[in-house]
């Protein structure tokens, strides 16, 4: 199936409650095949097609700030109309799952597949000190698994989580193991888990306030240092990455996530032909980014390729990383077109 | 002996234009459609030379989608 397809059987069989969202190319497939499954009459998750991606973005606000799970999809310029609401679930500290299915820009761009978005999602997007914990999945079958994972996650940290995909990968066939089904959390369950949620007062407890508002700056800051405590935890705990062939006698590495390290993958197999010696380094996390590990890797290299579809942006980070021990170039293609093995080998021999 | 004649049939509205039809079209019979979108805003491909068409089925069986349906017809 289609790796937006995925996402959707994979969202109902994790027990979401409820998807909220707005049809954008290349991530329509999420809300058709939503709409097809019925849901709603299976195990009663919520669908709907909101009026604007502002809409869903505070209808996923309102979801998650009553303990539910609920998720939403969206492409590029759709996700930079969510940054707002989703500065306000990262103050508010609440947790929900946005789908990113990465496409041309900047503007509306083109509706072919990029990784234009890569500074967006690991800087946090909207205003204010915050961090959405981004994962990058690179093929169908990951787009099915990370679903959970991002709740998981999302969850554990009340954090937003994003899954950062693109619109090859959104749009690919592959074959695919869907999750087992869980049962969505009952009433009383969540009222075990999320003791913060918004589920209507009892008697014998406090109202439970959700807002990322504070006028008084002293117990803003303490919420801010809250905040940044989270983040640092999230960085000690949650790095996730993945290493291919990579030895420590190769003279190159190459870096790549989502569906360009699928490419690079390939790339890497020719070069291995023509009998260079390169390995490859895949990110899951984007943030936090495996800052350590890479700094680890790229270790006595004589170059370090970064491979993206943009004009280079994860790049920034494996610099800071390596820290000017180890030369660091980029490779990427734009404007929608997919850059092809054979140039990553090229630009791996030019480069240095 | 008598010819074998194809057509085929492309489902426009989910085809995504990925071009793989293109290159496995043994006689180049496939093309994407000029300046012409789908729903989905994708460019989506159409059969440019259907007289060359051989009803081989190599693109049905490329495609991701199951996009296209192949007929073939025998001409005395």
């Amino acid at each position: 199936m289609k790796g937006n397809e995925a996402i959707a059987h994979a969202a109902i069989r994790c027990g979401a409650d409820g998807y909220f969202g707005y049809p954008i190319t290349p991530q329509s497939e999420v809300i058709e095949t939503l709409a097809e499954l019925k849901p709603w009459e299976t195990t009663g998750m919520v669908v709907l097609q909101a009026e604007s991606e502002v809409a869903s973005i505070n209808m996923i606000y309102g979801g998650a700030g009553a303990g539910k799970k609920v998720l939403t999809s969206s492409s590029s310029p759709g996700v930079a109309l969510m940054q707002e609401g989703i500065a306000y679930m990262a103050g508010a500290e609440l947790p929900g799952v946005f789908v990113n299915v990465q496409r041309g820009g900047p503007g509306l761009g083109t509706i072919q597949p990029s990784q234009s978005v890569y500074f967006q999602a690991t800087r946090g997007g909207g205003n204010g000190d915050y961090y959405v914990i981004t994962l990058a999945p690179n093929s169908v079958q990951e787009m099915a698994d990370f679903v959970d994972l991002a709740f998981e996650l999302a969850f554990k940290y009340r954090n937003p989580a994003m899954i950062l995909s693109d619109g090859v990968i959104g749009q690919m066939m592959e074959k695919v193991v869907l999750p087992p089904f869980k049962p969505r959390r009952t009433e009383e369950e969540i009222l075990k888990e999320c003791p913060w949620a918004t589920t209507g007062r009892t008697k014998d407890r406090k109202p439970n306030i959700i807002t990322s508002l504070e006028l008084t700056s002293e117990v803003m800051e303490q919420r801010n240092l809250h905040l940044q405590e989270k983040y640092q935890q999230i960085r000690d705990n949650e790095v996730r990455f993945e290493t291919m062939n990579l030895n420590e006698e190769d003279d190159y590495m190459i870096v790549a996530f989502g569906s360009a390290a699928r490419i690079a993958e390939k790339a890497m197999e020719l070069a291995k032909e023509e009998g260079m010696k390169v390995g490859l380094f895949r990110p899951i996390t984007l943030w936090p980014f495996p800052e350590k590990e890479i700094a680890a890797a790229a270790k006595g290299k004589k170059g370090v390729l970064v491979v993206e579809i943009n004009a280079g942006q994860m790049v920034e980070d494996v610099r800071l990383s390596v820290n000017g021990a180890v030369p660091v170039a980029h490779f990427g293609r734009l404007g929608g077109i997919v850059p092809e093995p054979d140039e990553i080998v090229k630009a791996l021999k030019e480069k240095f | 002996m008598a010819k074998i004649k194809g057509a085929i049939v492309v489902n426009t509205e989910r085809c995504k234009g990925c071009q793989l039809c293109i290159i496995a079209c043994p006689k180049n019979v496939i093309a994407l459609a000029q300046k012409k979108v789908n729903a989905h805003g994708y460019p989506y491909v159409e059969a440019s030379l259907p007289d060359e068409c051989i009803g081989c089925a190599s693109c049905a069986i490329v495609c991701p989608d199951g996009c296209i349906t192949v007929y073939k017809k025998k001409v005395e």
